[in-house]
């Protein structure tokens, strides 16, 4: 190809206004330096994880670490750390990413065994991760004592998707009240839009119209009025 | 100085009242109808909150408050000291004493009589409270990085798809003159056949490719009321708190910044896919070459064959954030001086078109018209999550050290699985998205 009348300088030459650049980082603590560790192995990683002596510093570069790196021989060290409340979420981090199947199992082994904001971390990961394993214990949690539980379950039902989320789901909206209420209502749009991907198209529509109430929260109401109106009149158009 | 500043919510709720009570006729001064000279009826303006506000959002800020058909009412952030900076910088602006400060989001975005929220704060939060905002029913002006991974930049786009709100990015060079009119040499066909693209990314030694996965020293937190050092947090990783972060050198560390290809890519990457009429895909190929010392450079394809390098060296000094376009017929360079250089064939169009300090005005004025008219504006949700998908394509391949391929329209790299786990981050708790 020619590249007619191009002009090059190789030297970049004195500018302008400049917007956000930062300068130099700070010095990071001695105890705080992360590139040892993140050169370690998968198996060095899992190893760290499990020693009484390493740092709370070092097993949390480990656990991102092993979010990239680890497979299902990192699982046990990983899960063995979901009930910390320092390491939990760094535990999720190493976990929710792994596609071995010891790694789903693993958090939902987690949701009888931890309580609280952990276990909403543990829903949350659940939750991206999609588990269609998980439902039942999900829909279990729906009707958690603990609203912030219950909120977690109902957003991950509706990631999740599929019909049985959405027949339970459809069920806490008659069910439930005040904030968890809302969340399922939220969540009803999601799983919505799942089962209209999966061709469930009639069930889809009739997540929609469940939430053209006045007594469903006036943002979620408005958009499943239009998901609704889009889907009527695109029948060959997934949304 | 503008007087009656109310919210219209408001205002219809205590005019309707008021007729009711007095069983006549309503009589509404001048100025509230937008009558007089100037003035907008509230009606007619969109009423605003400001979450995380601090320098840059300052900057923002003031183009919101010059317009007079915006009334801003509230601020958020869990800095006391800078919450009552805002609050200050509003009430003066208007004369008042009605701006409200709130340390915790959800209780801004429960307002009704909130239309739009600008976020400001670190990027660390920016998808999770433009998310959060939307679901409240909110429209949305966010600070660039919009997204930490790609993951956030999907649920960004789909997220404002799912609930019909108006989003812009703080990508304000799509609005700004002398870029936009190297954007139409391109689409224009004016340069021929589009061949190569080229975007500034920050220059290493100021910023480098790869944050640092360190910790700062630990010290003793404040008290929360000052700075809630867990809120700061937010989504990510707990570490000991450190008041460097909370003073703003919380970028070039992993958890909290996407580094140099992030912090410019999102500007100029953006514009080239602008330029490429590739608003709704991405590169496929993602090639990486230098060190994190630099000099380095991204080398990007596209499915249509079009390359674009995002690189740190080798401009032809036309200010930060500068973008070249090269096709058959000819190029063009532009940068934040707002000079632009040409081929030959192109010379005749390139002239002082803008100052770039039109650039945020242009930016804000073209959110709030969508606002009110409901249409996209051009750094809408689904364009700003394409760019940033592009950019955090980049930046896993910087960090892999290896040519990744990428499936726009699936969301994977392909025979890649590390790199498919770097697309997303499992948010702390309590937070999704």
């Amino acid at each position: 190809m020619s590249q007619p009348d191009v002009k090059r300088e190789t030297a970049p030459q004195a500018a302008a206004p400049k917007p956000a650049t930062a300068p130099r980082r700070p010095e990071p603590a001695p105890e705080y330096r992360a590139d040892q560790i993140l050169g370690l192995s998968a198996s060095q990683l899992a190893a760290l994880l499990e020693s009484p002596q390493a740092t709370v510093f070092q097993k949390a570069k480990a656990c991102q670490r092993l979010a990239a790196i680890g497979g299902k021989a990192a699982v046990p060290a990983l899960a063995g750390l979901l009930a910390d409340p320092q390491l939990s979420h760094y535990a999720r981090y190493g976990l929710e990413p792994n596609p071995d199947p010891a790694a789903g199992e693993a958090l939902r082994a987690a949701l009888k065994k931890v309580r609280g904001a952990l276990l909403v971390g543990v829903i949350n990961s659940i939750g991206a991760r999609r588990d269609p394993d998980a439902v039942d214990p999900l829909v279990r949690l729906l009707a958690s004592a603990d609203p912030e539980v219950a909120q977690a379950a109902a957003a991950a039902l509706g990631r999740i998707s599929g019909l049985r989320a959405a027949r339970a789901l459809e069920e806490g909206l008659r069910r439930f009240r005040g904030p968890v209420r809302n969340a399922i209502a939220a969540a009803l749009l999601v799983c919505a839009e799942g089962l209209i991907k999966q061709g469930e198209r009639e069930r889809g529509l009739a997540l929609y119209r469940a939430l053209i109430s006045p007594d469903v929260p006036k943002a979620v109401r408005l958009a499943a009025m239009h998901s609704a109106f889009v889907v009527e009149n695109s029948p060959a158009r997934p949304i | 100085m503008e007087q009656g500043f109310i919210s219209r919510r408001h205002f219809l709720k205590r005019t309707s009242q008021a007729a009711a009570v007095a069983g006549a006729p309503l009589i509404v001064p001048a100025s509230v109808l937008g009558q007089r000279a100037g003035a907008v009826p509230p009606s007619d303006r969109i009423v605003m909150g400001g979450i995380g506000i601090g320098s840059r959002g300052a900057y923002d800020l003031q183009s919101f408050l010059a317009r007079r058909d915006v009334q801003f009412v509230a601020v958020c952030d869990v800095r006391e000291e800078r919450r009552e900076i805002v609050k200050s910088t509003v009430d003066k602006h208007y004369g008042t004493r009605d701006c409200t400060m709130y340390a915790d989001y959800h209780e801004l975005l429960a307002r009704e009589d909130i239309d739009a929220v600008l976020i400001a704060t670190g990027d660390r939060w920016h998808a999770l409270l433009s998310i959060h905002a939307a679901q409240a029913g909110k429209d949305v002006y966010c600070e660039k990085p919009c997204s930490m991974t790609i993951a956030e930049s999907q649920a960004l786009a789909e997220t404002f798809r799912r609930y019909g709100r108006i989003y812009q990015a703080g990508t304000q060079r799509r609005n700004a003159g002398n870029f936009v009119l190297a954007v139409e040499l391109a689409r224009s066909g004016r340069l021929g056949k589009l061949r190569k693209l080229h975007a500034q990314l920050v220059d290493a030694r100021s910023m480098p490719p790869i944050p640092s996965h360190d910790w700062l020293p630990a010290e003793p937190e404040p008290p929360k009321l000052v700075v809630d050092w867990d809120r700061w947090l937010g989504p990510c990783p707990w570490r000991p708190y450190n008041r460097l972060y909370v003073q703003g050198r919380w970028r070039n560390f992993f958890d909290f910044h996407g580094g140099s290809i992030l912090e410019w890519g999102s500007h100029t990457a953006d514009l080239c896919q602008w330029a490429n009429d590739a608003d709704h895909t991405q590169p496929i190929e993602y090639e990486p070459e230098g060190s994190n010392e630099g000099p380095f450079a991204v080398h990007c394809r596209y499915a249509n064959g079009v390359e674009l390098v995002m690189r740190d060296s080798g401009w032809l000094g036309l200010g930060s954030c500068s973008v070249r376009f090269e096709g058959d017929d000819g190029w063009v360079e532009t940068g934040d001086t707002s000079k632009m250089e040409g081929s030959e064939s192109v010379r005749e169009f390139l002239r002082p078109v803008s100052d770039y300090r039109e650039a945020m005005p242009n930016h804000v004025r073209d959110f709030i018209e969508c606002v009110k008219t409901r249409s996209q504006p051009r750094a809408n949700a689904a364009v700003a999550a394409s760019s940033h998908i592009l950019c955090h394509a980049a930046y896993i391949a910087f960090q892999l050290g290896r040519k990744l391929v990428w499936d726009p329209a699936k969301g994977e790299f392909a025979g890649d699985e590390e790199a498919n786990r770097m697309r997303s981050r499992a948010l702390r708790e309590p937070w999704r998205i």
